[in-house]
């Protein structure tokens, strides 16, 4: 027969069970475990407390009461440690439930660049990949720069092929990016190999002119340069920038500041070639030729070198100019030269790649 | 320029086909840009017989035909010309088809009567003036052959691009001379033999030339007992088919002459000429003059005229003058055929902006041989048109004759500079074949003479296009050139923003979330009025396009607003711009004028972030715009900079000026309210730009260095002070920074608690301390920690809450 006070502490501690019991029944969430975990499990819980009553209990009563405490405490904690895990889990599943991975993502503003910076410095990569150096210089020049220096005398008739935008009468808007030409050549000394990308005015306005855009420029200076080494980089340059299979006309042209000149065409990108679209009707980009054109160059023209104390009995050199809107025309099929400048943002939106270099 | 085809076969005997030809003449320089159908607006004509005619019953002026289309019924057509009748031949419209003058022909009823067609006027064809009846064909081709057939009109016109250095291509003979060449063809020069009467045309007229350098051949011929009239068909087709309008038959002849040979021509009426002399020279003074459009010019000492013995009777190589002018009562003409000066015609004709087709040849170099062939083939023309005698000789001044000019010509150098195989026959045969003597020389050096009508070929390397012309560019093989370079600039820092530097910033921006636009350069004066820019640094247009574009922007703001003002109209608001583009300042002191700049320029307008969940629609404010340019700074490894309030600026408001020690970087505010309802904002529009140049060598000049830190955990307190509303939070960092407290690591702001606006604020801040050796004890942390809170007291208007 246990002691009345054995029976007391044993009682308390089923009460203390049977409390327990109840609480962890009801137990939704983490916290309130937590508090259930405070007031009976912990250091100055509850059952920390009754079992500090066993020293007072006889002596003779201790062995059976600390062997039915330690079984009590173990069935709480192990009873604690179970309902935790189910409370884990009935956690993991509900997020599991919750989780969609098709919801929109919190994804930052997305930036994108003008599509002739894409294919401006597309083009650049592809020469500087080639040794080339990028140089950029004035938007306003001199006469000198712009025409004289180029071969382009006053009062010739090859400054018609140039509608000019004057400040004054020696300063103007420059025409091409041709000046850095000369510019490069006065500030270094050959062998020397450069591209100039940059915006050009003209004093023209329609459909398919801007009085504003964007040129590149590339020239190279060395001893023994010829016509092939010239016909080789643009076709390289070509089927790099389009595609592998384009095919690449070089014929006669004029240009004040070449010396032969050649005008290069191209494959219609469009159409393939073909002059004709898919439906059959007449391809409006390169009006049923199946070529469009897309550079002018050729070998520099001695004149220029004299300009710039080149010697052009022991160094030649080619140079070329191409319309980067043209090329991003042909590239991205974008079929109206104004929407370059509109800054019109379905537009720009369209536009969130990196250039592919 | 216009090539008919079937007057080109007049000079060479081409027999290949069109297509063959259009790209051959295109592979030599001469592009063809277009090729077209001449008379297409008369293709769906067709030749009708007359097979009867009776009077229309209900009108006395109309006639009912019937007329033979080759069909198997003949047709029904009404007409109401006098002198229809019946077995002539007509042209005639069938129903459907589309007059010149875009009026179209149907079945219709005439006053009760059926006409199934129209019978034509040689104006209603556009081929002449006559109205007074129908055209009435010579030729009785059969019923139903196409108009154009019977009329022998069907020709293929090419418009050939002729760039300026071959003014000897801007005639038919100039591009048989090139197709003869290059197909080894022979080329049959115009018809000029005529039967002349005395006396010698110096017995009429004196020639003189003050200045051999404007004029170096004058020659003119005297045509008496002309009767002018309408020429005939072929001469006016051919025009038509040319795209010039006929006159009458001298002035026909003298444009004929000219596209075909290249010469302009020019017919006086001799009877109108004082003298009769004619003197070519400059006019002493400014004076009015009076071309045969009616128009009266105002000419300038520059100028060059042709005299007769008392006053200027033509602008030389533009135009005639009214009274001189040769008309339908014309007896006696003075034909002259001259060359001028290019640049002196050039200069005029753009003054006046009075281009003709004669300036345009005369500005590109006229030939002075063809010059001769040109004035007998037109007076042999003018001779058999109006039945002229023509007077003997001519009356000339030939002060500066052309003389060949002599070129070295190595064909080793040319071989060398096309990379072709042109041997040396290749090379003389082509150079022969387009009119140059050759003379090969010692050592492989030729002396080439250049043909009288080729003004583009002074050099060796001129001669050197001539051969890879006519071998051919698409022969050019491909090669790679190895790209050598010289040792010249090496780590050399560019002034400007160079495009590595530019490429930087540009991804770093599209990284930022923000969109690169590109604007134009030019705006209007007013847009830079409106942002109160100063008037007396700016660049303007001499001769703007509109005067939307006069000036050149001295910032960038004025272009990206208009992105914005653009944007916003369209119904996008949301606007997180940028742009990298120079600016333009006047600055005299430069060869240019121009001062450039680049800049950077942000425009931030609208929602802060994506308008879609989970993202808040919060709008964009100077925080966004300033996290912006300073994760640009630090991106760049600079820094500290320092935010100045600026109260001047002329459309910022508020505003801060961006600083790093005594370099200036730029700006950042908000458009002031009344800049910014003319760009139709509907939020604050907050903007920014920055010296991209200035930063490029801030950034170049930072050395980058690995910094060792502590490794012992750091301990955090927080500060909360109490400030007034205008205590910058500046003041607050540089005087912790005073502090100089050794274990302060690093401090940031928590929060700023303020209730309403103009109420004090509570700053929490955060104190990291850590000690770079050892773990710090808590005493040692609170006892820094209230040394520092009890300088921040001291130094600084705040208190502790
Ligand atoms: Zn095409």
């Amino acid at each position: 027969m246990a002691s009345s006070a054995l029976q007391a502490f044993l009682d308390k501690l089923q009460q203390l069970e049977s409390a327990f019991e109840a609480a962890v029944e009801e137990v939704e969430d983490p916290e309130e475990l937590e508090s259930i975990r405070v007031t009976y499990l912990s250091r100055r819980g509850s059952l920390v407390q009754c079992l500090s009553q066993l020293k007072d209990l006889p002596d003779e009563d201790r062995p059976e009461a600390g062997k039915t405490a330690n079984r009590i405490k173990q069935r709480l904690q192990d009873r604690f440690a179970r309902i935790q895990e189910e409370l884990q889990q009935k956690r993991d599943r509900a997020r599991r439930q919750d989780f969609d991975p098709t919801l929109p993502g919190r994804s930052p503003r997305t930036g994108t660049l003008h599509p002739v910076t894409l294919v401006s410095d597309e083009i650049c990569s592809i020469f500087r990949s080639l040794g080339y150096e990028v140089v950029l210089g004035p938007e306003v020049e001199t006469d000198f720069y712009n025409f004289e220096a180029l071969n382009i005398p006053q009062d010739h008739p090859a400054r018609d092929m140039q509608d000019t935008l004057y400040l004054s009468d020696s300063i103007v808007l420059r025409t091409h990016t041709s000046p850095l030409q000369i510019r490069t050549m006065q500030e270094q000394s050959p062998p020397l190999a450069a591209v100039a990308p940059g915006k050009v005015y003209r004093r023209d306005a329609d459909l398919t002119h801007s009085p504003m855009f964007n040129q590149i420029e590339g020239f190279l200076v060395d001893r023994r340069v010829s016509m092939a080494d010239l016909r080789g980089t643009l076709a390289h340059f070509l089927r790099r920038i389009f595609s592998r299979d384009i095919q690449v006309r070089f014929r006669p042209s004029f240009f004040p500041f070449t010396e032969p000149s050649a005008e290069v065409d191209i494959s219609c990108v469009i159409c393939s070639g073909k002059g004709f679209s898919q439906d059959g009707s007449p391809c409006r980009v390169c009006k049923q030729t199946g070529f469009v054109e897309i550079l002018g160059c050729g070998m520099i023209d001695p004149e220029v070198f004299k300009a710039v104390d080149y010697d052009p009995e022991e160094y030649s050199g080619f140079a070329f100019g191409l319309g980067v809107e043209r090329v991003a025309m042909l590239k991205h099929g974008i079929d109206d030269l104004r929407l370059f400048f509109d800054n019109d943002l379905p537009f720009l939106d369209q536009f969130r790649f990196y250039p592919a270099t | 320029m216009y090539l008919s085809l079937n007057w080109l076969l007049e000079f060479t005997p081409y027999s290949g086909s069109v297509d063959e030809l259009s790209h051959a003449l295109t592979m030599l320089g001469l592009e063809v840009e277009e090729e077209l159908e001449a008379f297409q607006s008369l293709r769906d004509f067709r030749v009708g017989r007359v097979l009867a005619c009776r009077r229309h019953p209900n009108a006395d002026n109309l006639t009912l035909c019937q007329v033979d289309l080759g069909g198997e019924q003949p047709a029904d057509i009404v007409c109401g010309a006098p002198n229809v009748a019946a077995g002539l031949s007509v042209p005639v419209a069938p129903p459907g088809t589309e007059l010149p003058s875009g009026t179209r022909v149907k079945k219709t009823k005439i006053r009760g009567q059926p006409s199934e067609g129209m019978i034509l006027s040689e104006k209603e064809l556009g081929l002449g003036e006559d109205e007074s009846g129908i055209m009435i064909l010579e030729d009785q081709a059969s019923p139903g052959t196409p108009l154009r057939e019977a009329l022998g009109l069907a020709d293929r016109i090419f418009d050939i691009g002729i760039t300026p250095n071959r003014g000897d291509c801007l005639s038919i003979l100039g591009i048989a001379r090139e197709v003869a060449a290059c197909y080894g063809l022979p080329l049959t020069m115009p018809r000029t033999e005529l039967q002349e009467i005395p006396p010698v045309c110096t017995e009429r007229v004196d020639v003189s030339v003050d200045d051999g350098g404007l004029c170096p051949l004058y020659q003119a011929k005297v045509a008496e007992g002309v009767s002018i009239g309408t020429s005939p068909a072929w001469l006016r087709y051919r025009l038509l088919a040319m795209g010039q309008r006929p006159i009458n038959s001298v002035v026909d002849v003298t444009n004929y002459v000219m596209l075909e040979t290249g010469q302009p021509l020019h017919a006086f009426d001799l009877d109108r000429l004082a003298g009769p002399a004619i003197r070519v020279a400059r006019p002493q003074s400014e004076r009015e003059f009076t071309t045969l459009d009616g128009h009266t010019r105002q000419l300038s000492p520059d100028d060059l005229l042709i005299w007769d013995a008392e006053r200027p009777i033509a602008l030389a190589g533009i135009m005639g003058g009214l009274d001189t002018e040769v008309g339908p009562g014309s007896s006696r003409l003075l034909l002259e055929s001259a060359v001028f000066d290019p640049t002196t015609i050039r200069k005029t004709a753009r003054r006046l902006g009075l281009s003709s087709e004669s300036s345009y040849r005369f500005e590109r170099g006229v030939d002075q041989i063809g010059s001769g062939l040109a004035l007998y083939r037109a007076a042999h023309l003018i001779r058999r048109l109006t039945g002229a005698e023509v007077l003997q000789g001519v009356a000339r001044s030939a002060p500066a004759p052309w003389q060949p000019r002599r070129i070295a010509f190595r064909p080793e150098r040319a071989r060398g500079l096309l990379a072709l195989e042109a041997t040396d026959e290749f090379c003389r045969a082509t150079l022969q074949g387009l009119g140059c003597g050759v003379e090969p020389g010692e050592n492989g050096d030729w002396t080439v003479t250049t043909p009288s009508h080729r003004h583009d070929l002074f050099r060796e390397v001129d001669l050197i296009e001539e051969v890879a012309r006519v071998y051919g560019f698409e022969n050019t093989p491909e090669e790679l050139p190895r790209v050598a370079k010289s040792l010249h600039g090496e780590g050399k820092i560019p002034e400007k923003a160079d495009d590595a530097f530019q490429k930087t910033v540009r991804h770093w921006a599209k990284g930022m979330g923000l969109q690169e636009v590109m604007n134009y350069s030019f705006v209007s004066s007013a847009d830079l009025d409106a942002l109160n820019l100063p008037r007396d640094s700016r660049l303007e247009l001499a001769n703007p396009l509109t005067s939307e574009q006069d000036t050149l922007r001295p910032v960038l703001a004025p272009g990206l607003l208009l992105s914005l003002r653009l944007n916003v109209d369209r119904n996008s608001e949301d606007l997180h711009l940028f742009e990298v583009a120079r600016a333009f300042q006047l600055d005299r002191s430069l060869e240019t004028t121009s001062r450039e700049t680049t800049l950077l320029g942000i425009a931030l307008h609208g929602s802060r972030n994506p308008r879609n969940w989970p993202w808040s629609g919060e709008t964009a404010d100077f925080l966004d715009l300033k996290g912006i340019v300073q994760n640009l700074l630090s991106t760049l490894h600079l820094g500290p900079e320092d935010w100045v309030e600026q109260t001047e600026h002329p459309y910022l408001d508020p505003c801060a000026a961006i600083r790093i020690g005594q370099e200036h970087l730029g700006y950042a505010g908000e458009l002031s309210a009344e800049a910014a309802r003319g760009y139709d904002a509907r939020h604050h529009v907050w903007l920014a730009e920055l010296d991209l140049d200035r930063l490029q060598t801030l950034a170049r000049s930072v050395d980058a260095t690995y910094a060792p830190w502590s490794r012992y955990p750091p301990v955090f307190r927080d500060m909360t002070l109490v400030a007034g509303p205008d205590l910058a939070f500046e003041k607050i960092r540089r005087q912790i920074e005073a502090a100089r407290s050794p274990l302060l690591n690093d401090f940031m702001l928590l929060d700023i608690y303020q209730p309403r606006k103009g109420d004090n604020r509570n700053i929490t801040l955060r104190m990291v301390y850590r000690h770079p050796e050892k773990t710090l004890l808590a005493e040692e942390v609170d006892s820094e920690h209230g040394e520092l809170g009890s300088h921040l007291l001291r130094t600084l208007p705040v208190r502790f809450p």
